[in-house]
């Protein structure tokens, strides 16, 4: 057979005829517009390439000529599944050159948001991994729940996934009072039906754990040697949340628990984010105990001028470690700003987590990264 | 002539039964899928339950343009859709239906229906060659494992069932169940007919061969229109004609349960196949798809040799008694 | 017997993730039917930022200050200011024109105006084939604000 143009359809190599296969950009399991170059020997893949920027936007370069307020509403689309994190990335960073003292109550609020944002993620990873694996259902169930939250952030912020909710300085708008009832019964479900029923129906399939226990295997070596962070660091077995590491919002106020696992296999990563969904339901209901009154955004200038230098703070997002290095010389615009993608992190560890499989592992091994190529080409 | 007219009918009544009989399982598989989802499924074309949504998809297939992709095998590219059909609409000749309702009381009726179903295979290895492309060439080889592999257990599952009639015919093993349904001394046999013919079926969890995540549409990745029809029909004609067989070995064909005797035959036929189908529906929309080695691992390792002491078990207790 | 562990393993998964769907196909589907049912929108929901119209005067808020036209971070305000024959400026936007095909609906605009003269609307139904459709004039804008549910938000005020 000839491919149609381009790269030769079959290759040889040590005397064996590979064959050389595109997964994407239009494929139905690449998450986006993640493009792989697939070398297979009949099932088994022997070499990956991923092959990114269909998504490229722009994002760092745009942001220099713009004025501070303006660079928060945008970075919502870089990791679009965890907006508020992004947001609260990008103030932080703001913040802490300008010199804005940022009221409590807000602070709380952004930890608030942070976690609700932190739950529907992973409850849209465990949606699309099962899709990957073939399982249709749970993509469904998970939207139910991801709609219903998705409703109270429409309610909080007024959009239901670019929430342009944070300002330097704090938050656009408090919350009206019946809003934590909502959320309450949201975190009750959440608990006590949807959880169980995830674990049910995929988690605890014996399809679903053929397919993912000792797949993509990662070593903690590699996994920090790539950089990776987040689930996909801790499914190896290292306790390295920033949370808890390099704490900011003040989490060192909360309890919780870091999630790891064991093998550093599909599963393990799968299981360290069903088990972050409980986490984050227990840090959201520690904020609503601690919750402080009072205004939720400080007074700035309107023409923000923060001072000459630089920060780079860093988050921990539903993915991994966002961070942003800001550099200001002063005047209205940032000089320079690099966006820290967890994802394009991730999407190296692809060739050592799927190589040698079979296709199937492939697929999940790229599901079990949940990257997201808005983050990833920026 | 009254034979070629008989002929005639059956033809047309067999292929209008099959497609009528494709729509609707078509029309249950997405309003089931649906619901067992939270959703509604087909909601708008013909009435408020969507009844005609297959209706509309067959001609809007029919109105598609014939795509052939650059590079095709012709010939094998026109006749796979059609090479895949045919099987599906011959096996409808031995089907017990009723009492005596059956288009063709062949003498070896089993033997007739696993032969002509393993043609399935042959149309699939057609699309997947001829289409030049390699998702499709991957998925047909992945089609020609599965299928091959799960035709052993399959055959050998029903053998304990024509151990206990001593005949190959349908008919005929339909009257046997008079007493007790074969379900009951051949669960092992039922079960593992049941995962292998799931397999045969190309179905979730065993829907390798165009698993959509991994293959994007498999081995008819390529097709569209008329011809991806075909396809789609003949896969559904199989579901309805496997889950027959079922009924037929094990589940006591058209014969009534007791008490209800006075609905025909036919009805509780039609009836219990739908029950199998349904079931097949239930376990495609909740089961995450397995992959090539454990596939086989599964067929060669677990259903072979568990059809096989089946069939040895079977043999001792006949030789006892 | 770890033959038959696995065995049983995946004969109990089998039989809960089937319970598990079987359950919830007994209950009533949560789609919502959209073009015959829509969904409620949340109060305060924002899709596309309007211009005000004063109830009693009937002209819009607007005093074309170009405060909004600053703020928006991708620029898709555009403002003239009208004018008199002799050159005078008069307190309202001769043009007030709003792309919104790459309006990323931030706020900021209505955060900006010091008039009370933007608002967000909830309207969502904007969709349309050619990008010339989505560019919006003053009086298009003041149109939607008439027939929508508009709120403004700004600042840390409460919902
Ligand atoms: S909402 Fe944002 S992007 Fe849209 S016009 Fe207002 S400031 Fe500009
Ligand atoms: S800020 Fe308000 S008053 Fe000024 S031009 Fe914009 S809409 Fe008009």
């Amino acid at each position: 057979m000839e491919a149609q143009g381009g790269a030769p359809a079959v290759v040889e190599r040590d005397g064996r005829r590979l064959m050389k296969i595109n997964m994407g950009p239009q494929h139905p399991s690449t998450h986006g517009v993640l493009r792989l170059i697939v070398t297979l020997d009949g099932e088994v893949v022997v070499g990956v390439e991923p092959d990114i920027g269909f998504l490229h936007r722009n994002f760092e370069k745009i942001v220099e000529g713009w004025s501070y307020p303006g660079i928060v509403p945008f970075s919502d689309r870089n990791d679009y599944l965890g907006a508020i994190t992004n947001e609260v990335a990008v103030c932080l960073a703001i913040e802490r050159l300008a010199q804005i003292e940022v009221p409590p109550r807000a602070v709380y609020l952004r930890v608030l948001f942070c976690e609700l944002q932190r739950i529907l993620s992973h409850i849209l990873f465990y949606g699309t991994f099962g899709l990957d694996l073939g399982a249709f259902s749970p993509f469904m169930y998970a939207f139910r729940e991801r709609e219903w939250g998705y409703t109270l952030m429409e309610k909080a912020t007024g959009a239901r996934m670019l929430y342009a909710y944070n300002r330097i300085g704090g938050l656009r708008n408090d919350l009206p009072d019946e809003w934590f009832a909502d959320l309450e019964k949201f975190l009750v479900f959440m608990e006590r039906q949807a959880w169980p029923e995830y674990m049910g129906l995929l988690i605890e399939n014996e399809i679903f754990r053929e397919r993912t226990i000792g797949v993509g295997k990662l070593t903690p070596e590699q996994a920090i040697a790539w950089g990776a962070s987040g689930p996909v660091l801790r499914s190896t077995g290292v306790a390295w949340d920033l949370r808890k590491a390099a704490p900011y919002l003040g989490y060192e106020r909360f309890e919780f628990d870091v999630p790891v696992g064991k093998n550093g296999d599909t599963y393990d990563s799968a299981m360290v984010r069903m088990l972050e969904i409980k986490e984050s339901i227990r840090i959201i209901r520690q904020v609503l105990k601690m919750l402080p009154d009072g205004p939720v955004l400080a007074r700035v200038r309107p023409n923000l001028r923060p001072r000459a230098g630089e920060y780079y703070s860093r988050v921990e997002s539903p993915r991994g470690e966002v961070g942003v290095y800001l550099v200001s010389d002063g005047s209205a615009r940032p000089y320079r700003l690099k966006w820290r993608a967890p994802s394009f992190c991730h999407l190296q560890l692809v060739p050592a987590m799927g190589g040698g499989g079979k296709v199937a592992d492939l697929i999940a091994a790229v599901g079990s990264l949940d990257v997201i190529m808005g983050e990833v080409d920026r | 002539m009254n034979i070629y007219l008989a002929a005639l009918l059956k033809v047309v009544g067999v292929l209008a039964f099959v497609l009528g009989n494709a729509f609707i399982l078509i029309w249950a598989e997405r309003k089931i899928s649906g619901y067992m989802q939270r959703r509604y499924g087909p909601l708008r074309v013909g009435g408020p339950a969507g009844l005609l949504q297959s209706a509309a998809d067959i001609l809007k297939l029919m109105a598609k343009e014939d795509f052939v992709p650059g590079g095709a095998d012709l010939w094998l590219w026109w006749l796979a859709p059609a090479v895949a059909l045919v099987p599906a609409v011959l096996v409808y000749l031995v089907l017990p239906i009723g009492r005596s309702f059956v288009l063709q009381n062949l003498s070896i009726g089993l033997v007739f229906f696993a032969s002509v179903t393993s043609f399935t295979l042959i149309g699939i290895f057609m699309a997947g060659w001829g289409s030049n492309n390699k998702y499709s060439l991957l998925g047909a080889m992945r089609a020609g494992a599965q299928l091959f592999s799960y035709e052993i257990p399959l055959i050998l599952s029903t053998i304990g069932v024509v151990m206990l009639t001593g005949s190959l015919t349908l008919q005929r093993i339909v009257a046997a169940q008079a007493n007790v349904w074969f379900v009951v001394p051949q669960i092992v046999g039922f079960l593992v007919f049941y995962v292998a013919s799931l397999a045969e079926l190309n179905r979730t969890p065993f829907d390798l061969a165009e698993a959509e995540s991994e293959l994007i549409a498999g081995y008819f990745t390529e097709y569209s229109g008329i011809r991806w029809a075909m396809f789609a029909v003949a896969e559904y004609s199989n579901l309805f004609t496997t889950s027959a067989l079922a009924v037929t070995l094990f589940l006591g064909g058209w014969r009534p349960l007791p008490l209800l005797a006075f609905i025909p035959g036919w009805v509780w036929f039609v009836l219990k196949t739908y029950v199998l189908v349904f079931v097949g529906i239930w376990i495609r929309w909740t089961l995450p798809r397995v992959r090539i080695d454990q596939l086989m691992d599964l067929g060669w390792k677990f259903l072979f040799p568990v059809s096989v002491a089946n069939v040895l078990v079977t043999a001792l207790v006949l030789a006892v008694r | 017997m770890a033959l038959w562990d696995r065995v049983w393993q995946t004969g109990k998964s089998m039989v809960v993730g089937h319970a598990i769907t079987m359950r919830e196909m007994l209950h009533k589907p949560v789609t919502v039917r959209y073009p015959e049912e829509k969904p409620p929108f949340e109060r305060g929901s924002r899709s596309v930022p309007v211009l005000k119209v004063n109830e009693e005067s009937g002209r819009l808020n607007c005093v074309s200050c170009g405060l909004c036209e600053r703020a928006c971070p991708p620029s898709c305000i555009e403002i003239t200011q009208a004018m008199d024959e002799k050159g005078r400026k008069k307190p309202w936007p001769e043009t007030f024109q709003l792309d919104l095909s790459h309006c990323m609906v931030c706020n900021l605009c209505v955060e900006a105006c010091p008039f009370d003269a933007l608002e967000m609307a909830d309207v969502v139904e904007l969709g349309s084939y050619q990008v010339q459709d989505l560019i919006l004039q003053k009086g298009q804008l003041a149109e939607i604000w008439k027939t929508s549910r508009a709120l403004r938000v700004a600042g840390g005020e409460r919902l």
